[in-house]
């Protein structure tokens, strides 16, 4: 094995992870209004996303070319930039995982290849336009989309049923939750799974080893299929518990309304070519089915700390990504993005190790929200 | 056309976002306002619903898989 493959090698693995923290993350959008309503059970609901995503891997029929593409310049693409922006992504995603905080694996993402990317290439290599029109506008109004939508569903459906019965109304509330966090999970395999396996065809292109033209191979999307499924499957807990209990107290009508928002939000960007990242939408959908009910209580204290994550986003994943670049180019070649990798993985095992400290899980998620995504001190058994 | 908001996208987001999260959540309700008055037409209203939320959702399927 050369260094080449090495690297290549590497980058996949590292590419794989992403996708796999991608699922863990992003298992809130889709359930955690079923988790906190109780319209399944914890493990269930992780375990039909989990389904849900591993299908929708397989539905998109076009893998989108690359997430970067439009945003930095091609030409600056090495597989040392693409290896340094997942550092930066990945390292985003298991700090805001740790705090408990819904925050887009995308912007992540794309903060951590712009990161990379000024740094090996300058800031000409970076289209700012694209940056402002693309990833920061998107992340403003997506949750304001969102909760007009779902602030607006809200309202109607709890006007709509105020004389239907109790039971009915809340089995058949239960049903349409169920349904329409399905169809969240199945978009977020089909969107999210595809940015991952774009950008191990871009590495592959690029190391030479398939074609310009050729397509996806076909274990690059089951690897990426099997590896945001078993993210999803083994649940982002902390960030389920803010999604579902932190933001405002949910009721099966809410999180009906709440997550159908959310999905035809994210159809109808995905739709119409406007880049809306699902953590902002649904974050946006909850805070609205917590508006569309009077007199439900938004927790803003708990909002404003996930708008401030996503403002330093992107900032922050950059931050990584350039001193990950930096790292892998110093040492050089293949040798240099091992080292990185491992040192990655190093801290990586230390924050699991200190989330183990105050564990989120299946089985206290819902417990009264304290103010953290943990609870603090009182240790229930 | 402004250069960092796609206006014209984002206004049709918002429309179908809104008919199709809003609207069919409130179509869902009225099923369940059929189901639960006990009359036929109360079910076959709630039917009629169910059907249009079905028919919503195979359309928003096909409209973001087939792109």
């Amino acid at each position: 094995m050369d260094a080449n493959t090495v690297l290549l090698a590497v980058v996949i693995v590292t590419a794989l992870s992403f996708d796999f923290t991608n699922g863990f993350h992003d298992t809130a959008n889709a359930m955690a209004t079923s988790i906190a309503t109780g319209a399944l059970r914890p493990k269930v609901a992780v375990a039909l996303s989990a389904v849900l995503n591993f299908a929708g891997a397989f539905l998109s029929l076009k893998v989108a070319a690359t997430i970067a593409t439009g945003i930095v310049d091609t030409g600056a693409i090495t597989l040392t930039v693409v290896f340094a922006g997942l550092v930066g992504g990945l390292a985003w995603n298991l700090l805001t995982w740790y705090f408990g905080i819904p925050s887009s694996s995308s912007h992540a993402l794309i903060g951590g290849v712009v990161g990379a990317t000024l740094i090996a290439a300058g800031a000409s290599a970076v289209k700012g336009a694209a940056v402002v029109s693309k990833v920061l506008v998107p992340a403003v109004l997506a949750p304001l989309a969102a909760i007009l939508v779902a602030t607006a569903g809200t309202y109607l459906v709890y006007a709509l049923t105020k004389n239907v019965p109790e039971g009915t109304r809340g089995r058949g509330f239960r049903f349409g939750q169920i349904g329409s966090a399905s169809l969240v999970s199945l978009a977020h395999g089909t969107n999210d799974a595809q940015k991952t396996m774009g950008i191990i065809t871009l590495a592959m292109i690029a190391n030479g080893t398939i074609g310009k033209d050729q397509g996806t191979p076909f274990w690059v999307i089951a690897a990426c299929a099997i590896a945001i499924s078993l993210g999803t499957y083994l649940g982002g807990w902390r960030v389920i518990r803010t999604l579902g209990k932190g933001l405002t107290e949910i009721e099966t009508p809410q999180g009906f309304a709440a997550e159908s928002s959310s999905a035809a939000v994210i159809f109808a960007s995905s739709h119409f070519g406007f880049p809306l990242s699902t953590t902002h939408v649904c974050t946006g959908s909850v805070i609205g089915s917590g508006l569309g009910k009077r007199l439900a209580e938004v927790r803003w204290s708990v909002a404003a700390r996930m708008v401030a994550a996503w403002l330093i986003t992107l900032p922050a994943a950059a931050a990584v990504g350039a001193v990950a670049w930096a790292g892998a180019n110093g040492i050089g070649g293949a040798t240099g993005v091992s080292i990185v990798f491992v040192i990655g993985l190093l801290l990586a095992g230390a924050l699991y190790m200190a989330s183990r400290r105050k564990p989120v899980h299946a089985g206290n998620v819902n417990d009264e929200w304290t103010g953290r995504p943990a609870k603090v001190k009182e240790s229930v058994a | 056309m402004n250069d960092y908001i796609d206006l014209d996208a984002l206004w049709r987001v918002m429309v179908a976002s809104l008919v199709a999260g809003a609207g069919l959540a409130a179509v869902f309700s009225l099923a369940l306002v059929g189901l639960s008055s006990g009359r036929p037409a109360g079910k076959v209203g709630a039917a009629a619903c169910f059907l249009v939320v079905a028919a919503g959702i195979v359309l928003g399927l096909y409209v973001m898989l087939a792109k």
